[in-house]
């Protein structure tokens, strides 16, 4: 089972870690992450290796109340 | 004379905190958050970037523009899990402590989870946020919640998005005469001008409005009609207001009216 990104099966990128995903995917605005719903710091992201039964939430700034 | 707003020790001259979501577009956002001139704006984090990414960018670009403090929200979350793992994501892309702590109890009335936000609320103040709990009136949650380590609170007035105004006044006030230090933010359901200017009559120290505003017809003046509300409220508060009398006092005076001497105009004996 590949990892997920906000619930779409995403390829593990190579190498594997959440700096090269992040790297693949662009994000399109500031961005947090949560892997397995812990929340990952930005400062960590190239330590932070997947695994394919990873889930990945990436987070954007929203409108709220 | 300044009368400021002060959460965790930082002031701020607006005592409205305001909402972004649910407005029609971007430019009317802004023109509200103009209009309203707030001391902060409530944000949140979601998976998907609303409206595509140009929208997303137009929203990112507003909240820069418009030069206010940000307070994130968890809204949305059911559990003490979800609700520091939301705060922690916030305070990375928003760049502040400040949160407004939701931690949401039953999904039909939105109504916040008493236990969970005292624990949520614990475990952020230990990773050194400044925690503006979502609460209800209830006087021991918030005693709770100020045991906790949170410097600020946020009764609800109504249901999120309810606007039907304070449906406990008494409890709110009671609120506000038992914890006469503490800053206490009247948030969720207020629908009127009239609603935001009674709270800041009695005494509480700002209110958070987003749907109000947001889904008026014409969001900018009614925006507009908040700001000119709690300033009425609290200089209302301030100036002191009179004592309720149970019986008429007439404010003119009665020495020196015309005709002080005669006989009372209505009489038993008229009136039979």
């Amino acid at each position: 089972m590949p990892l997920t990104v906000n619930g779409q099966p995403t390829p593990i990128p190579d190498p594997p870690t959440l700096e090269r995903l992040l790297a693949v995917l662009r994000p399109p605005l500031p961005c947090a992450v949560a892997r397995n719903e812990e929340f990952v710091p930005a400062s960590v992201y190239a330590k932070c290796e997947l695994t394919d039964s990873d889930r990945i939430e990436i987070v954007y700034p929203s409108a709220g109340g | 004379m300044l009368d400021s707003l002060t959460l965790y020790g930082r002031a701020f001259s607006s005592r409205i905190l305001l909402g972004t979501a649910r407005y029609e577009s971007p430019t009317q956002l802004l023109a509200s958050i103009r209009a309203a001139d707030p001391a902060m704006l409530t944000v949140a984090l979601r998976k998907q970037v609303q409206g595509g990414t140009q929208a997303g960018q137009s929203f990112w670009n507003i909240l820069r523009a418009a030069n206010r403090a940000l307070l994130p929200n968890t809204a949305g979350c059911n559990t003490v899990k979800e609700a520091v793992n939301t705060a922690l994501m916030a305070r990375e892309v928003f760049e502040t402590d400040f949160i407004k702590l939701e931690v949401i109890g039953d999904d039909v009335n939105l109504q916040p989870d008493p236990f969970g936000l005292v624990d949520a609320a614990t475990e952020l103040v230990r990773q050194r946020f400044r925690v503006l709990p979502y609460c209800t009136d209830d006087l021991v949650l918030c005693k709770r919640l100020l045991d906790a380590g949170c410097e600020v609170l946020m009764p609800w007035a109504a249901p999120i998005g309810t606007g039907q105004g304070p449906r406990n006044p008494r409890a709110l006030r009671e609120l506000r005469e038992r914890l006469p230090d503490v800053p206490l933010i009247v948030d969720a359901g207020l629908g009127l001008p009239s609603h935001a200017c009674q709270v800041m009559e009695w005494g509480f120290d700002a209110v958070l409005i987003n749907t109000a505003v947001s889904r008026a017809v014409d969001p900018v003046r009614m925006a507009r009609a908040f700001a000119d509300a709690v300033h009425a409220g609290r200089s209302g508060y301030l100036a002191g207001p009179m004592p309720v009398q149970e019986l008429a006092v007439a404010s003119t005076p009665e020495m020196g009216r015309p005709f002080w001497n005669e006989a009372p105009r209505f009489t038993a004996q008229e009136s039979a």
